[in-house]
């Protein structure tokens, strides 16, 4: 098994816990994973143009057909952000015409053919859940833990093709394969809030705390996230903060643990 | 050339340098970058650097300050790590040049020091002297290929570079003096004048007879082109000629034909040498060679080779403490001081991870190296002149639109801190009214940007020219199904977290769809709700009748920013 492994801006330069774990726990199942030189997923280009953003979404996805390779991505909203590309130049056959030009400039080509998983996804539906628990040698037992899924990879539900948008329930089959126990609480569907975190501070952090004391009150001991927006965002709003903390882990981490995996290699 | 003419222009040439270093280096201390940077004064951050390198000094950390000077100074290890051929080329510059500087143009007070008998026309140094030149000349040529093969097949570097007239004038003399100095040899090689002039000086006699068998040495061996010498040359007066040569000219003269180049040279000028004795060619070629060195000298401190100086001051700062340890003293320091030790070299621009981004909307201004460049106009107040405004309108969609993804600072070759650079740049267009899209946008009411707009300007058209540009928003299809449900507005958790009117939202998404539906989009693009949308998607996800809300949010947000952008410059010009 091997994919192209888009780690996007946000953990290589600020969550690198994030990718040494995914590597860790990937190696560890038998996962090759390659390194592209990728450029953003467009995602920040959204607020400036549709068509500079599907150009750059298209070109990683171009990168990893040369490769031969699908993508794999550990973050939430490159995943969305390069699913809605692929979504606006199927509906869109001009914007196919420029999105070819435009990579044809340097000698790419985007047929169609590269995937893009969620890491959830490929964890859950490629490597499968019982290999993955049949891997587990350090069972989480007991361990209480709240899934934050990550609003991209959940929503449109028709770009994102990840689970059903009102009950899903992947996240939390795979914290069951590690023995820890998935709680159930009322916001895990809910944004973090770190997308308005430099437009709006105040009400982001209003976002942020609310699904924090909302993890808490269901009794869960951890949240474990899929996304380093979410979970960069969750520590920086504990960091000042009087109010209880929840402690945030990863999921390649939680499982890396349940693997049996050192501490370091997972960045912990 | 007359000493004085000579040291005149050595003195002026090198006070010029020498006021020009002082200049740039008073920049590092002078230049504020960045918000906090205002808050410390130029002394507090002269003081701050000796502080640090006086503990440097004193401290095991010295032995980390060798390791850069080592290897980071001398053997440009960054380079090495990123791009070989660039590596090479810059090594073989660096190398060739110092030691030319060290063996040939300070021989006087070097070569001659450390080398008893040292004469520039001996060997080992006549060889010594083409090897080195042949290196710089060989490593610019490699630059100069290695920087058109990047050109031609990575267009992700297409975009211009940033480059002053004045930086390749620079290595324009530096071409001069290289290619001056070799003719100067070649010339002085094959010259009869200068073998007469020698005899006379060394022999006491220019007499026909008594030279001839010293010309018929000097002409098979050294290369002397005599325009009247008769061919084949006799070997049994060569033989003779040995011994005056061996008396009054081998002490200073080995066979030049180890000067490989000059000599090379030399041959093909032979037919022509005694036309340049005649055209005092010595002269003209000597002063060329020795103005371009002193040209070279004084201009240096005001081109981008000024990095020769500030490259290896920033290295060595750099093993002192890891990027973020510094004080804030030190920091406002080092971000000036990044502006010198850039080389343009372009290979953060490669790398950057916005690169394509930068290419499609035709904006160098996301590139780092542009990025640089534009926080020192900031900085200066040059990007804020009269005329500048669209500069300095891209530059800010540059700062914005990057992604923070730290590649630059991981790969460029001279170790730079850019994104502390591009933070304190953000914090100082945020400061003179160019913050972030979000900033802007909402400091002011969205009723007030919709009467900024053209006046008279028409409730839009379905047909309108945005339409290619925010295909969904002018699309009345893709949002008239909507029948005011409220299950937009319910599910939005950014309603439902506006909890104070300072903070809260204007309008609910279902009241921005029924203004796109009513025609009046103008009024939702400033509007408080389009610009605080977290994109979560529920709005879309939970809408009866399939409206991709969320997806409009953005398009409006894409269309703000360019509608209002035009709005906010011609109110800025008036």
């Amino acid at each position: 098994m091997k994919y192209a492994l888009f780690l996007g801006c946000k953990i290589a330069s600020q969550l690198p816990a994030y990718a040494a774990s995914t590597r860790a726990v990937l190696g560890h199942l038998g996962v090759t994973l390659v390194d592209l030189e990728f450029n953003c997923c467009g995602y920040p280009a959204r607020d400036v143009s549709r068509d500079a953003f599907v150009v750059a979404a298209a070109r990683n996805l171009a990168l990893a057909e040369r490769a031969g390779l699908d993508v794999l991505t550990p973050c939430a909203c490159c995943f969305g952000t390069l699913r809605h590309a692929i979504r606006f130049i199927d509906e869109d056959a001009e914007l196919r015409t420029r999105v070819t030009q435009a990579l044809a400039a340097e000698g790419l080509a985007w047929s169609g053919k590269t995937e893009v998983g969620q890491l959830l996804q490929v964890l859950a539906r490629v490597i499968g859940i019982d290999a993955l628990a049949a891997a587990v040698n350090a069972p989480r037992t007991g361990l209480r833990v709240a899934a934050q899924y990550g609003c991209h990879s959940l929503r449109p539900s028709n770009v994102a093709r990840f689970d059903n948008p009102m009950a899903p329930t992947v996240f939390e089959t795979l914290i069951g394969a590690t023995g820890a126990t998935a709680v159930d609480w009322p916001r895990r569907l809910d944004c973090c809030g770190d997308p308005l975190h430099e437009a709006n501070t105040p009400l982001s952090e209003s976002m942020t705390r609310a699904k924090i004391a909302d993890a808490l009150e269901s009794g869960a001991e951890v949240l474990c996230t899929a996304c380093p927006h979410c979970q960069l965002r969750f520590d920086a709003v504990q960091a000042g903060t009087s109010a209880p903390v929840i402690r945030t882990l990863i999921y390649t981490q939680l499982l890396g643990q349940a693997l049996g995996l050192p501490a370091k290699s997972l960045g912990l | 050339m007359s000493p004085a003419v000579f040291q005149t222009a050595l003195y002026a040439s090198l006070s010029l340098c020498v006021l020009g270093l002082v200049w740039r280096v008073s920049a590092w201390f002078r230049v504020r970058i960045g918000p906090d940077a205002r808050a410390v004064t130029p002394s507090r951050r002269v003081a701050a650097a000796f502080r640090g390198a006086a503990s440097a000094l004193f401290s095991r950390s010295l032995f980390r300050v060798l390791d850069a000077f080592f290897l980071d100074v001398l053997l440009v290890r960054r380079l090495y790590t990123n791009e070989k051929l660039r590596w090479f080329g810059h090594l073989l510059i660096l190398v060739g040049f110092m030691l030319l500087l060290l063996m040939h143009a300070l021989a006087p007070v070097v070569t001659a020091k450390l080398f008893q008998g040292y004469q520039a026309t001996l060997d080992p140094y006549l060889f010594l002297r083409n090897v080195f030149g042949v290196m710089v000349l060989f490593g610019v040529a490699l630059l100069l290929f290695g920087r058109r093969l990047r050109q031609t097949c990575l267009p992700q570097t297409r975009l211009a570079q940033t480059r002053r007239p004045i930086d390749a004038a620079f290595v324009a003399l530096l071409a001069i003096v290289l290619v001056a100095g070799f003719l100067l040899e070649a010339q002085k090689i094959a010259s009869p004048r200068a073998f007469y002039r020698m005899a006379e000086q060394f022999i006491g006699s220019t007499g026909a007879e008594k030279l001839k068998p010293l010309r018929a040495v000097w002409a098979s061996e050294f290369g002397v082109a005599f325009g009247d010498l008769v061919q084949p040359i006799d070997p049994g007066l060569v033989e003779e000629g040995r011994k005056l040569h061996g008396d009054a000219c081998a002490f200073c003269h080995t066979k030049p034909a180890s000067a490989f180049v000059s000599f090379s040279i030399a041959r093909l000028l032979a037919p022509v040498a005694d036309l340049l004795d005649r055209g005092r060619a010595d002269t003209w070629l000597l002063y060329l060679h020795v103005f371009a060195c002193f040209l070279g000298l004084a201009s240096l401190p005001f081109t981008r080779f000024f990095h020769a100086v500030a490259n290896p001051v920033s290295l060595l700062v750099n093993a002192v403490a890891p990027k973020r340890e510094f004080s804030l003293a030190g920091r406002a320091s080092r971000r000036a001081l990044a502006l010198d030790a850039c080389v343009r070299c372009g290979i953060c621009d490669t790398h950057c991870s916005v690169a394509p981004l930068a290419r499609y909307l035709g904006n160098p201004g996301l590139l780092p190296s542009h990025k640089l460049v534009a926080t020192g106009a900031l900085a200066s107040g040059r990007l804020l002149r009269s005329g500048q405004e669209n500069a300095a309108l891209r530059a800010a969609e540059g700062a914005f639109l990057c992604t923070d993804c730290g590649r630059c600072t991981s790969d460029c070759p001279v170790g730079l801190d850019l994104e502390d650079l591009w933070e304190a740049g953000r914090g100082d267009l945020g400061a003179v009214s160019l913050p972030a899209p979000a900033q802007w946008v909402q400091a002011r009411p969205a009723l007030a940007w919709a009467e900024a707009l053209e006046p008279g300007a028409a409730p839009h058209t379905f047909s309108d020219a945005d339409a290619s540009f925010a295909p969904l928003s002018a699309d009345r299809r893709s949002f008239s199904r909507c029948v005011q449900c409220q299950t937009c507005t319910n599910v939005c958790p950014v309603v439902a977290h506006s909890n104070d009117t300072e903070h809260g939202i204007d309008l609910t998404p279902q009241k921005v769809m029924n203004l796109l539906r009513l025609g009046l989009r103008d009024l939702t693009l400033g509007s408080r709700m389009v610009w605080d949308c977290a994109t979560c998607y529920q709005c879309q996800e939970n809408c009866p009748e399939g409206i991709r809300v969320a997806d409009i949010m953005c398009e409006l947000r894409a269309l703000a920013v360019r509608r209002l952008g035009s709005v906010r410059v011609r109110r800025e010009q008036s």
